[in-house]
């Protein structure tokens, strides 16, 4: 069962990797996807859904479920279990789905295994693949019981290529919703899509590693040097007030593609990377050898940013001279 | 208000990795330096952001782990909390999030209160799992990747901000009781107080053996621990900082970026 994440009448990239991994999991055990839209009205995308990814679409249809609530959207998913019994129950490793998917591997009795980025294994054992330690490692899980609730770490599955034949079938219902002890109140902020990152061709990045406010003058000192550039951050450094939240690249800032990425001190969360993993080119400066940025990047780059900037700037001068 | 926070105690691994290479084993022994998970901080400070502003609040603080697990609730008592309460566990073995939220849960039962503030993830297991699992199992509404939160007391209810993906954030209100799980930035946590430090050195601290407690059955099991994969080739440039710089230089003259 895959349960669809949508906003604002579209669906949200994170429903690829989802349908990926649902396929990956039908081709080992042998089962049927069924995607679960809950929302209100949502015919639309259900059939959308249906007809991008083959599979059959149970939309659950409730003025309720205009916005998203953690709450309702457990109270949906679980009114729809005793129907389809599922083996698996795909979610997004998102900020949406982390809230409601531990919640229903309670009710499941299901094991929940979180931010999964690989599926691999046999039939018999199937593995599943997930970041601990900040990304600096990989964990192998298998789950010992019947059900198991996933959340899937988005961009994980980019390669995935669906073949479909046919559009699948789409139902529509309407459940009755337990009173929930929330309300939704409405989205705050506008997404302010940033110019300057959006069309910039180079990319300079602060992160944590910049240690001081000072030192984000040598990040602007290297963005100067290509043209088209322009400088960024990090959630910490955003939150330091170093550099302004429109500058932020992450799951909750910009999400950028540039010619080239350049990551100064960053440390490679998957908040972060989920940001900035499509550039065409990424370079990574950290001084920590085990840094999980160091998985996104073409090049690798282990020094100190404070003292590697300026020296690659004066070698930069001195070959212009020349 | 009466309020329970959690924190967990996590190795430090902030600049080495925990693995061996040459074992081919992960983590080292009892002997890595240890620290409060950063993401629960953020939590003990907004609990006592609430102790400071608003009237008859009191902070409990709880952790489920090992020895060390002491240490974060001394942290926590020296920042300004009211009481610690260690679920105690024995060997290296992590309890399952599961485990972990339902003994919490279930101590949490045994008390009334209005919210209970966790750190979004834990930076050691990454699972994110505990704050959402206790809201089901105690039966309340849960938030996550909280970043602002403000308590309505004449309503019973909590006012929180989450971050969505793209920067935008979505308000929601929370009937007392509540689970909030905070988000990195949601504020800046204080340092501890003297006063603190040495009133928590001396506290008598809630200890519950965990092997006194229902022990759930483990529903999934860590096979196996390795490096990552990358993800890009990863090219380490090698030599001294210049003979890097010269190379990059190259690199970017050869892909037409400079």
């Amino acid at each position: 069962m895959v349960v669809v994440e949508h906003h604002e009448g579209k669906l949200r990239p994170v429903t690829k990797d989802l349908m990926a991994c649902a396929s990956i999991l039908e081709r080992h055990r042998s089962g049927r996807i069924t995607a679960v839209i809950p929302g209100h009205n949502i015919v639309g995308l259900a059939h959308e859904t249906a007809r991008m990814y083959g599979v059959s679409v149970i939309g659950i249809e409730d003025p309720v479920l205009r916005n998203y609530n953690g709450e309702n959207w457990k109270s949906a998913l679980k009114a729809v279990f005793a129907d389809l019994l599922p083996t698996y129950v795909c979610i997004g490793h998102t900020l949406e789905g982390m809230e409601f998917a531990p919640g229903l591997s309670v009710t499941l009795n299901a094991a929940c295994v979180t931010g999964i980025e690989h599926v691999d294994g046999d039939p018999n054992r199937i593995l599943f693949t997930r970041s601990i330690h900040c990304g600096k490692l990989l964990a192998e899980v298998v789950s010992c019981v019947e059900t198991t609730v996933l959340t899937v770490q988005p961009g994980s599955f980019a390669g995935f290529v669906c073949e479909v034949n046919t559009p699948g079938a789409v139902e529509l219902r309407s459940v009755s919703l337990p009173p929930s002890f929330s309300r939704t109140l409405g989205i705050k902020g506008s997404r302010d899509r940033n110019p300057a990152l959006a069309d910039a061709d180079v990319i300079v990045a602060a992160g944590k590693g910049i240690g001081k406010r000072e030192n984000m003058e040598l990040v602007k000192r290297l963005a100067a040097l290509f043209p088209a550039s322009a400088v960024a951050g990090s959630r910490w450094v955003v939150d330091a007030g170093w550099m302004e939240h429109r500058r932020q690249v992450g799951l909750t800032g910009a999400t950028v593609k540039p010619k080239l990425y350049i990551a100064c001190g960053i440390s490679g969360a998957s908040q972060h990377v989920a940001g900035m993993r499509e550039s065409d080119f990424v370079i990574a400066i950290n001084k920590d050898p085990y840094a999980a940025i160091f998985k996104f990047a073409d090049v690798a780059i282990v020094e100190d940013l404070t003292s590697f900037i300026p020296v690659l700037i004066e070698q930069y001068d001195r070959q212009r001279e020349e | 208000m009466k309020i329970l926070t959690c924190v967990k105690q996590i190795r430090d691994f902030e600049t080495t990795l925990p693995w061996d290479e040459d074992a081919r084993a992960s983590l080292p022994g009892a002997s890595a330096p240890n620290k409060v998970n950063p993401f629960d901080l953020f939590a003990v400070e907004e609990c006592l952001r609430l102790k400071d502003t608003l009237p008859q609040t009191t902070v409990d603080v709880i952790s489920v782990g090992p020895n060390r697990a002491v240490d974060a609730l001394r942290k926590a008592l020296g920042m300004g909390a009211d009481r610690g309460i260690h679920i105690s566990t024995t060997g290296e073995e992590e309890p399952s999030p599961f485990s972990v939220a339902s003994w919490i849960a279930s101590y949490a039962r045994k008390t009334s209160y209005d919210l209970i503030v966790t750190g979004m993830m834990a930076e050691d297991d990454m699972h994110a799992q505990v704050g959402p699992l206790i809201s089901e199992m105690l039966s309340r509404p849960c938030a996550i990747a909280t970043i602002f939160l403000e308590p309505l007391l004449e309503k019973k209810r909590v006012y929180v901000e989450k971050e969505m993906e793209g920067g935008m954030r979505i308000a929601v209100e929370l009937e007392f009781p509540a689970v909030v799980a905070v988000q990195i930035g949601v504020n800046k946590p204080r340092y501890p107080s003297l006063s603190n430090i040495l009133r928590a050195k001396n506290q008598e601290l809630e200890t519950v053996d965990a092997g006194s407690l229902e022990q759930p059955e483990p529903r999934d099991v860590v096979l196996q621990v390795h490096p990552p994969r990358k993800s890009r080739s990863g090219s380490m440039l090698q030599g001294t900082g210049e003979q890097k710089a010269v190379e990059l230089l190259n690199i970017l003259h050869g892909k037409a970026l400079l």
